[in-house]
């Protein structure tokens, strides 16, 4: 890996059509790198453009100006060895958990017996067995959300991009789906960009937290995590040296969040 | 709330109770939906044997009967029974298949392709104007009496209203769930399999309820406007010889298929959708 970096924005902007017609801009001159096997947490007030820096690093979208770079290559495409889960539900409804869990290696044309024993493993290792018949609207939230982590990691990912996976659970499976995406996480060795608006969860689960600035969004701060693996994410928050590093980094989140939402009340005037 | 408090509240009633409830249910349901077809038969046969009304213009269930147990035992003039059935459901069954085919491939090809879609749009807005029975006639004069110009009729019939779901199906699948797929490894032509092609499923099973009747239909229609066999060439003859009971007793040989179809397409539907959460469950409302 090119001076082991394993991703980085070289004077990144971007700018979308809105329906009206108008230019929104979403990142202006982003600049950062991320090192292979780091953790970093990108975090910023509501709509500040930080789900289109991941949309940008998986390919799905593409830079207006400046580069994306990953291993050293520009992204051109999408990466087959970048994975992505998703803040909405994206397991596909009319498969069943193993045939979900199962579609990643089979379009990239594993064989079948292949298939079945990763598959086994990986429902496993995010505690579905017993589950694979089930369709995913017989799932419950959290397990939906389990089903579609297997299906992203069991393509052994070098670059795992988390868009807000776990907003839309309750805070309790909340808890517990970060404390089990850190011990997976931990078994894999591979680099996480993860995007959250809740500081607690992004010190908890980071080694990197770079505080974005309300749109369009730029590096603010750059604060790094020295808290000692492995942690226990849900006890970690009680810890002296967190709420330290928690009320620093507040600090400076605090004014974005402030400059966001007097825009916000302007706008709905 | 006390155990007593609970009896007759359907809420607490035992698996035996509910299961006696649900078949008394099924019974009423059917014992009255057989009253009213017996009811309005009878009506139809006590109003047309007293001439309130005109036999000669409506029939009557008696004489429908009779008519259908002489084709069965004699045949009809255009040879028996069975095989005129026969021919009317094989010309609508191939004409419902290439129809729905050809609309499912079109529909997703155009869907999942921008420029074929706008450069096609007119076209395919302008032949959908067109009232196509009109086209049974030219059908006619190009293939003749026999089974093909009848198969192309109901083609046209069934392809557009296929066509149109397959394509509003592939334009509304999820645009995540694609993006998904493409970040788990799968090509164009995956995608389009996996991902497009199961989510327009359930707007092209909606379009299959409708089309094979019209696919009967174009059969029918094309049997009238010339040929030798099928159902339509027999009311065709009934209409000629003014035997309203024989149109009637077509009607009902007809009627039998589209129902049977229609149980078919029911099954293939429950098989191919049973990823679907049930939308009958809940509160009744």
């Amino acid at each position: 890996m090119a001076n082991g970096v394993h991703v980085k924005f070289s004077n990144v902007s971007k700018r979308f059509r809105t329906p009206k017609g108008d230019w929104y801009q979403a990142l202006k001159d982003l600049d950062f790198e991320i090192h292979p096997g780091e953790f970093v947490s990108l975090v910023g007030p509501t709509g500040c453009g930080k789900s289109t820096a991941l949309t940008l690093v998986s390919g799905l979208e593409f830079p207006s100006l400046g580069t994306v770079e990953v291993e050293g290559k520009v992204v051109k495409d999408i990466d087959t060895s970048t994975g992505f889960v998703f803040q909405h539900d994206a397991t596909f409804p009319w498969m069943n958990v193993a045939n979900n869990v199962a579609s990643g290696p089979r379009f990239r044309g594993l064989p079948d017996i292949d298939v079945e024993a990763l598959v086994k493993s990986w429902i496993g290792k995010v505690g579905l067995t017993g589950f694979e018949k089930h369709f995913p609207h017989q799932l419950s939230g959290g397990m939906r959300k389990r089903v579609a982590l297997a299906q992203c990691l069991i393509n052994e990912p070098r670059l795992l991009l988390l868009d807000e996976p776990f907003s839309a659970l309750d805070v309790q499976t909340r808890a517990i789906m970060t404390e089990e995406l850190m011990q997976l996480w931990e078994q894999t060795g591979s680099t996480v960009m993860f995007v959250t608006h809740d500081l607690e969860e992004a010190i908890a689960l980071s080694d990197r937290v770079l505080v974005l600035t309300a749109g369009p969004a730029s590096v603010k701060a750059n604060f790094k995590i020295d808290l000692p693996r492995p942690r226990k994410a849900r006890d970690i928050r009680f810890q002296p040296e967190f709420i330290k590093i928690y009320q620093e980094i507040w600090e400076v989140l605090r004014e974005e969040v402030d400059v966001a939402y007097q825009r916000q009340l302007i706008a709905s005037k | 709330m006390s155990i007593e408090q609970t009896t007759g509240n359907p809420d607490f009633a035992s698996e035996a109770q509910l299961k006696r409830k649900a078949l008394f249910r099924t019974l009423r349901i059917k014992a009255l939906q057989i009253s009213l077809a017996a009811a309005l038969l009878i009506s139809w046969q006590v109003l047309t044997d007293h001439k309130i009304m005109d036999p000669f213009f409506f029939g009557k269930p008696s004489g429908v009967w009779t008519q259908l147990w002489t084709w069965i035992h004699n045949g009809t003039a255009a040879g028996s029974l069975w095989y005129n059935a026969y021919v009317t459901l094989m010309e609508s069954t191939y004409g419902f298949l290439i129809g729905v085919i050809l609309g499912v491939i079109f529909g997703i090809l155009l869907g999942r392709n921008r420029v074929l879609a706008e450069v096609f749009a007119p076209y395919i807005k302008i032949a959908n104007s067109i009232p196509r029975v009109v086209l049974g006639s030219i059908f006619t004069v190009i293939w003749g009496l026999g089974s093909t110009s009848k198969i192309a009729l109901a083609f046209v019939l069934v392809f557009f209203p296929v066509f149109f779901n397959a394509f509003t199906g592939t334009h509304e699948a999820d645009k995540k769930l694609i993006a998904n797929a493409r970040l788990l490894g799968a090509s164009k032509r995956q995608v389009t399999r996996k991902v497009v092609l199961p989510s327009a499923l359930s707007w092209i099973m909606a379009s299959m309820h409708v089309s094979f009747g019209f696919a009967i239909i174009g059969a029918i229609v094309g049997e009238f406007l010339g040929s030798n066999h099928g159902l339509g060439l027999l009311i065709a003859t009934a209409q000629a010889t003014f035997n309203p009971n024989g149109v009637y007793a077509a009607m009902l040989i007809i009627g039998i298929m589209a129902l049977s179809a229609e149980w078919l397409i029911t099954q293939l539907e429950n098989r191919l959708l049973n990823w679907r959460p049930n939308q009958n469950s809940g509160a009744e409302l």
